[in-house]
C-alpha cells in the first residue's frame, strides 16, 4: 500500500462528503482498512467538524489502538455496537456502548442524542461502519427500515452521513437501499486500486 | 398397680380401663363431641403429675377456676395460654379498627406527610405463630404430660398439612422425653381424611360419645386404639359428678 | 427562574389543558401531553420501567413548577431515592424543596392502625381519604401510586377490590391532578391489569413491555388509550439511560 493510494481515497471521500449530504461507500473487504485509514486522516484534518462514528465492524478499543485516543480532540464520539454483546466493553467517556447490534432503535436514539447536544452551528457528520455488518445481527428488512429511518432523521437535522457497506457482506436489499438513500455512491474496485 | 412405664391419667377408673394408665412416650388422641364435657376431662387429666397445658379456648384463669371447683390442684401445670394471646390480638385489631377514624381526626395531615416521607415502613408483624409456639415449647421443655386443648384452634388457623407436620415433631419429642401427649379435637368437623391421618399418628385413641336414649343422654368413653395392647380396647359409660369423671359399666371389647 | 419563564411562554397555547410528561417523544405521541386530570394506568411486568417513568413524569412536572407526590407501597423510600440518584433527571433539591414528595403508604397505614397485610373495605376507604387529604394539602398537580396491584392484593375478595378501585377512581376524578397508577402484570401477558377492572377507571393506558429480537429483549412502550387525545398507537422502542431517563423511538418492525 502506498500513501498515494490512501491520499487518493481520502480526496475522493473528502470531496464527496463535503458536497453531498449522504454518501454511500461500497467496497470490497480487501480495501476496508485503506478506506478507514483515509477516513480518519480526513477526520484529523478537519478539527472544526463534529463526527459521530458508529462501529459495528470492530470494537472501539481496536480503533483506539490503531488511530490513537481521540477523546482529547473533542470532535469525535463513538458508538460501539458490538463490544458489549461480546463482553468486551469498558466505560469510556468518548464512547457509548450499545448492548446489542440488534438494538437498532437504541443506535438511532444515541446518534440523535449526541447531535442534539452539539447544536447546529457546526458541520456534523455521521459514519456508519458498516451497514452491511448490521446484517450479521439483523434481518435485511429491519436494517433497511433502520437505514431509512436514520437517514430521514439526519437529513432533517442537516447531518451529513457516510455509510459504508462491504461487498462480501451485502445483500440485494442493502444494495438497493444504499443507492436509494445516498446522494452519492463511491464504489471502490480493486482494479481501481 | 401403677407400673413405672405407665403414666396415670389422673382418673382412677380410666387407669383401670387402661390397665395402669398410658405408656410413656405415647401420643393419645381424644375425640370429643358437643356435650361430652371433654373440657372437664382435659382438666382432670392435668390434675396429676407435671403438666404442660396448651389452652386455646379457655384462658388460664378459667381453667384454674374450673379445676379448683373440682378440687384439682393446678399448681403443677405450666400453662401456655394461647386463648389469652389470641383474644388479645383480636382485641388489639378491633381496637385499632375502631380507632382508625379517631386516629384520623387526631393526626394532622402535615404530620402524616412528614411521617410518610421519612423513615422506614414497619416490618410486617403478622399475628404470633401459634404452631411455632406449640412446637418450640414441646421441644424445649420436659413434662410428664402434655395436653393440647384443642387442636381445633390450630386447624382453624393453619393448613392441615402444617398442623400434621407440627404434630409429628411433637410426637417425636414426646417419645424422646418419655412423656405422654394428649391431643384433643372435635370429631366430624375436619374431614374424614384428616381424622384418619390423625388416628395414624396416635398410639392411643379415646373417644367421648353422647348418645340419646329416650329422653336422656348417655355418655360413653371408648378406648378405640392402644398400640401393642389390643386387650385394653374397651368402652365405659360415664357421668360427671363433683369429683369429675366417673366411669361405670366397663366393657372389654376384646 | 429563567427556566420557568421559557416554559410558561411555550405553554400559553395549551395552558391547563395538557400535562406534559416531559418525555418528548411521548408528548408528541400524546399530541402535547396528557389531558389534565386524567388517570393513567401504567402497565408492565416488574422491571419494565414503570417506576422510572413515573418518577421522570414527576421530576419533569416539578421542574415546571408542578408539585407532585409519589405514593409507594412496594419499595421503601430509601431504595426509591437510591435508584433515582442514578438518573440525571433526578435532583435531590426537588425533594428537599417539597416539589416532589415521596410517601410510603405503609407508614401511613401503620400510623392509622391498619393491618399491614389485610385491608377491610373500611381500611381501604380510610386510606383513600388520607391519600386525598395529602394530595389536597400538598396541592399536587401530579400524583403517582406505585402500585395499584400491591394495594389491591391487601384486599381479600374480588368484590372488595372492585369496590376499592371504583372508589379510587371517583376520588381521583375529584382531585383534578394527573395521576399515574402502576399496574403489575406477569411478563408477556396480554392483559392490562391484574384484576381486570383497573382499566375501567383509567382514562389512559400505557403499556410497557418488550419484544424479542433475535434473542435480545427490546423495551417497548405503547399508548393503548388516552381519553381526550387523538394519540398515536404505534409501539415505540424504549430506552432507559441514566443520562436521559426514558427515551422513545419508533420500533422497527421485523417481519420475521
Amino acid at each position: 500500500m502506498t500513501n498515494t493510494l490512501i491520499d487518493g481515497l481520502k480526496e475522493r471521500v473528502s470531496n464527496a462528503i463535503t458536497i453531498n449530504q449522504s454518501v454511500g461507500v461500497i467496497l470490497p473487504g480487501n480495501n476496508y482498512s485503506d478506506l478507514i485509514q483515509a477516513l480518519f486522516e480526513h477526520i484529523y484534518s478537519r478539527p472544526e467538524d463534529v463526527w459521530v462514528y458508529v462501529t459495528i465492524t470492530r470494537p472501539y478499543e481496536s480503533i483506539v489502538k490503531q488511530f490513537g485516543d481521540m477523546s482529547s480532540r473533542g470532535n469525535i464520539k463513538f458508538i460501539d455496537c458490538i463490544s458489549r454483546a461480546a463482553g468486551l466493553s469498558k466505560i469510556d467517556p468518548n464512547c457509548i456502548f450499545i448492548e446489542s447490534p440488534a438494538h437498532l432503535e437504541k443506535i438511532i436514539m444515541e446518534i440523535l442524542n449526541i447531535f442534539r447536544n452539539i447544536g447546529d452551528n457546526v458541520q456534523r457528520y455521521l459514519i456508519i461502519d458498516s451497514l452491511s455488518s448490521l446484517l450479521i445481527y439483523n434481518d435485511a428488512q429491519l436494517v433497511t427500515e433502520f437505514f431509512t429511518h436514520l437517514t430521514n432523521r439526519t437529513r432533517l437535522s442537516d447531518i451529513h452521513s457516510v455509510s459504508i457497506a462491504i461487498e462480501e457482506e451485502m445483500d440485494d436489499n442493502i444494495n438497493k437501499i444504499i443507492y436509494l438513500r445516498s446522494d452519492k455512491i463511491i464504489k471502490l474496485r480493486e482494479s481501481f486500486i | 398397680m401403677i407400673n413405672d412405664e405407665f403414666v396415670s391419667t389422673g382418673i382412677d377408673k380410666l387407669d383401670r380401663l387402661l390397665e395402669g394408665g398410658i405408656l410413656q412416650g405415647f401420643t393419645t388422641l381424644i375425640f370429643g363431641s358437643p356435650g361430652s364435657s371433654i373440657e372437664i376431662l382435659s382438666k382432670q387429666l392435668s390434675s396429676t403429675g407435671s403438666v404442660l397445658y396448651f389452652t386455646t379456648e379457655e384462658t388460664k384463669d378459667e381453667v384454674i377456676k374450673t379445676m379448683s371447683r373440682f378440687g384439682w390442684n393446678p399448681e403443677n401445670i405450666d400453662f401456655v395460654d394461647i386463648a389469652s394471646k389470641y383474644s388479645q390480638t383480636i382485641l388489639n385489631r378491633e381496637k385499632k379498627r375502631v380507632s382508625i377514624y379517631e386516629q384520623r381526626s387526631k393526626l394532622k395531615i402535615k404530620e402524616l406527610i412528614e411521617l410518610g416521607s421519612s423513615g422506614m415502613a414497619p416490618s410486617v408483624r403478622g399475628e404470633e405463630d401459634f404452631l411455632a409456639i406449640l412446637s418450640n415449647k414441646m421441644r424445649l421443655s420436659s413434662f410428664e404430660k402434655t395436653i393440647i386443648n384443642s387442636l381445633d384452634f390450630f386447624l382453624s388457623r393453619y393448613s392441615q398439612e402444617e398442623v400434621l407436620r407440627t404434630l409429628h415433631a411433637a410426637k417425636i419429642s414426646n417419645i424422646e422425653k418419655k412423656g405422654v401427649l394428649f391431643i384433643i379435637m372435635t370429631r366430624g368437623i375436619h374431614g374424614d381424611i384428616f381424622e384418619r391421618r390423625m388416628e395414624g399418628i396416635a398410639d392411643c385413641i379415646l373417644e367421648l360419645e353422647v348418645i340419646q336414649k329416650g329422653s336422656t343422654f348417655e355418655r360413653f368413653l371408648a378406648v378405640k386404639k392402644m398400640r401393642n395392647y389390643a386387650k385394653k380396647i374397651g368402652i365405659a359409660r360415664y357421668v360427671i359428678d363433683s369429683d369429675g369423671f366417673v366411669l361405670e359399666m366397663i366393657e372389654r371389647i376384646m | 427562574m429563567s427556566e420557568g419563564m421559557v416554559i410558561s411562554e411555550e405553554r400559553t397555547t395549551v395552558e391547563n389543558v395538557v400535562c406534559k410528561t416531559g418525555i418528548d417523544e411521548l408528548d408528541v405521541q400524546l399530541e402535547g401531553g396528557i389531558p389534565v386530570g386524567n388517570t393513567v394506568l401504567m402497565v408492565g411486568s416488574s422491571g419494565s420501567g414503570k417506576t422510572t417513568l413515573c418518577m421522570q413524569f414527576l421530576a419533569n412536572g416539578a421542574k415546571q413548577g408542578e408539585r407532585g407526590v409519589f405514593f409507594t407501597i412496594t419499595e421503601p423510600l430509601f431504595k426509591l431515592t437510591k435508584n433515582m440518584q442514578g438518573f440525571d433527571f433526578y435532583d435531590k433539591k426537588l425533594i428537599e424543596s417539597g416539589m416532589i414528595n415521596l410517601i410510603d403508604l405503609r407508614i401511613i397505614s401503620e400510623r392509622l392502625g391498619l393491618d399491614a397485610e389485610k385491608y377491610t373495605v373500611e381500611d381501604a376507604s380510610a386510606l383513600l381519604e388520607v391519600l386525598k387529604d395529602i394530595a389536597d394539602e400538598l396541592n399536587v398537580k401530579r400524583l403517582v401510586i406505585d402500585s395499584i396491584t400491591a394495594l389491591c392484593c391487601r384486599l381479600q375478595t374480588k368484590e372488595m377490590i372492585r369496590d376499592f378501585i371504583f372508589k379510587l377512581g371517583s376520588s381521583l376524578a375529584a382531585m383534578n391532578c394527573t395521576t399515574f397508577l402502576t399496574s403489575e402484570v406477569p411478563p408477556n401477558e396480554v392483559k392490562y391489569s391484574q384484576y381486570d377492572i383497573e382499566e375501567f377507571i383509567a382514562d389512559g393506558i400505557i403499556l410497557l413491555g418488550d419484544v424479542d429480537r433475535s434473542g435480545d429483549l427490546i423495551r417497548t412502550l405503547q399508548l393503548i388509550k388516552m381519553r381526550g387525545t387523538a394519540h398515536s398507537r404505534i409501539k415505540s422502542a424504549m430506552s432507559i439511560s441514566s443520562k436521559n431517563g426514558i427515551e422513545l423511538t419508533p420500533l422497527l418492525k421485523s417481519r420475521a
